[in-house]
């Protein structure tokens, strides 16, 4: 694909006014981004509609409260950039620990492949941010706006004083939502109680406003006017899905078997003296698709899974007196072969998934046996290079050392020094060396030896941090000792 | 403007991805800038850094649409 903007291209494809003659009108918006037809989207009821909701409501739940949680004292969740620590719940990762992040993100990406390669887009329909800020900015719209019909009426009538007062208001609370999420989002960053008390005084610092501000308007943005147009031309992974598809992925399905030929019946007419399917031709799963596509037309990449045709399917089908299911989640290969859902619950498990469950779990075990065994001390040992070694006035010899010690845990820590490796090794240090919890301590060690029990030259040693209080902690490190 | 998009969208997330990689393996505290340390907070650094980031791939996905605009005009019996 080129970077030009062709007449002819998916934008333009995407959206066709739907069938029946009140609904006859897309509204043709010249926004910032393209031409396209904005797209007015019907609001729906239904099962997948409620569980939608309850994802919503989960996610924004968990992203919306999770920095006001205290833990140990401090926020539970805290990625801490300006100390370089990140704090989730009884874990503080230093920058040492990037390999976890790493596992952590490798862990994300694997369940996507195995969700996607099983369900499709489920996490699109149900939890992607974009779907479910626009959920939230669609249904603010709808509350405000009214629905799919009175929003089309207002934005096609003159602009007088009833449109300008929806608006703002409409404008007004989006704006007032982006704003707590971007607020939030800097929450995860610097504690939220000392960020609320900084909003509450007016004395933000010129970066989290910046940040507030930055985060608050891509809210906006992409919620309240970007909407589709994200998955459609931004997002990577609905690119890359088709990849993770294959035959036994659950994907929204038009049986077309059952449906076609599709045409407008009354209600008591007999389909098989018509010579007509299922499918009445109503046009209502495309007035409800965010994404503005006809999902009669076969699986598109468009679609991101949200089920909204089917629950509006689902009821036209019940007024009709029809069996539900016309648009249903399926496989391809179930659909092809008329089968059920017992067929493609065994279908599941085949070699793609089993993949990509055994990586998973696999990671999953390695990461958590590296943290359970991670050990919560950590020292580095500089020298100095300059001054190798000098002789004390009682004719001992000494090395200088620099010990840096980390304590990634969370509670104080009294630690003994020791050094082995050459005869009779002393080690002069204020002993125990106390380490606050999640700090790091700088301490001067000289270590001695007496050239009557140690000959010249230059040995390995080992320097031995031990826990006063816990006895199975001990780190060693290795460094060199010189005589003379 | 959807050309706008195809620019400053991947460029937002490989800024988002280099600066992740860069910063966790450096101390924003220990860079020098022409031999002298920097002034800034650690938070104003991340952020330039980002800003960066994403100034750079921006001009890369700039570059890539501009040139194959080129070729598209220009050599359009090469398809
Ligand atoms: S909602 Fe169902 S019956 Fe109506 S047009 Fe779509 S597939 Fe046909
Ligand atoms: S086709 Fe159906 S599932 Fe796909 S985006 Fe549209 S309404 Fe949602």
């Amino acid at each position: 694909m080129d970077c030009r903007v062709k007449a002819g291209s998916a934008a333009a494809r995407a959206r066709k006014p739907a069938g029946t003659a009140v609904d006859a009108g897309g509204e043709t918006e010249t926004s910032l981004y393209e031409v396209r037809q904005k797209i007015y989207p019907r609001a729906v009821h239904g099962w997948f509609a409620r569980w939608r909701l309850v994802l919503v409501l989960a996610t924004q739940l968990i992203f919306y409260g999770l920095p006001w949680l205290t833990w140990n004292a401090r926020p539970a969740v805290l990625f801490d950039l300006a100390a370089r620590k990140f704090y989730i719940f009884g874990l503080v990762l230093w920058p040492q620990d990037f390999i976890f992040l790493t596992g952590l993100l490798v862990i994300s990406a694997l369940s996507l492949f195995l969700f996607t390669a099983v369900a499709g887009r489920l996490f699109c329909g149900y939890a992607c941010p974009q779907t479910v800020y626009t959920e939230i900015f669609m249904w603010i719209e709808h509350k405000v706006e009214g629905d799919r019909l009175q929003r089309m009426r207002l934005d096609r009538g003159p602009a007088g004083a009833a449109w300008f007062g929806r608006k703002t208001l409409k404008h007004g609370l989006w704006i007032a939502i982006a704003l707590w999420t971007g607020f939030t989002f800097v929450g995860y960053f610097t504690p939220i109680r000392v960020l609320a008390s900084e909003v509450a005084a007016w004395s933000l610092g010129p970066w989290e406003t910046f940040w507030i501000l930055f985060y608050s308007f891509a809210t906006y943005g992409n919620a309240g006017w970007m909407r589709e147009q994200v998955c459609k031309y931004m997002c990577p992974y609905a690119r890359f899905q088709s990849a993770m598809f294959d035959r036994d992925t659950l994907t929204i399905t038009y049986d077309a078997q059952r449906g076609e030929p599709r045409g407008a019946r009354s209600r008591s007419a007999d389909r098989a003296r018509l010579g007509v399917g299922d499918c009445v031709d109503c046009g209502i799963c495309v007035q409800v698709c965010p994404t503005g596509i006809d999902i009669r037309k076969g699986l598109q990449y468009e679609c991101i899974g949200c089920a909204a045709c089917i629950d509006g399917c689902n009821q036209v089908m019940d007024k009709m007196g029809y069996g539900r299911g016309l648009i249903r989640y399926s496989t391809q290969n179930a659909v092809a072969a008329k089968q059920d859902a017992r067929y493609m619950w065994r279908r599941v498990l085949r070699l793609r998934t089993l993949i990509y469950g055994a990586l998973l779990l696999g990671i999953v075990a390695a990461l958590l046996g590296a943290l359970y065994l991670r050990t919560p001390l950590k020292v580095d040992v500089i020298r100095d290079r300059a001054a190798l070694a000098r002789e004390t006035r009682d004719g001992m010899i000494e090395n200088v050392y620099r010990l840096q010690i980390m304590n990634t845990s969370e509670h104080a820590r009294r630690l003994t020094i020791g050094a082995s490796g050459a005869p009779g090794l002393q080690v002069i240090a204020a002993q125990p060396v106390a380490v606050a919890g999640a700090t790091t301590r700088m301490v001067t060690v000289t270590v001695r030896a007496n050239p009557a029990d140690v000959k010249r030259g230059s040995y390995d040693i080992r320097f031995h941090v031990a826990d006063l209080d816990d006895a199975g902690l001990r780190v060693d490190e290795k460094s060199r000792f010189f005589m003379r | 403007m959807k050309r706008a998009m195809w620019i400053l969208w991947p460029s937002f997330l490989v800024g988002g991805m280099a600066e992740g990689i860069f910063f966790s393996m450096l101390d924003p505290s220990d860079l020098n800038l022409f031999g002298q340390p920097l002034e800034l907070s650690r938070n104003a650094i991340y952020t330039i850094g980002f800003f960066l980031f994403w100034a750079l791939g921006a001009l890369s996905s700039a570059l890539t649409c501009w040139l194959q605009q080129g070729a598209n005009t220009a050599g359009a019996a090469d398809g």
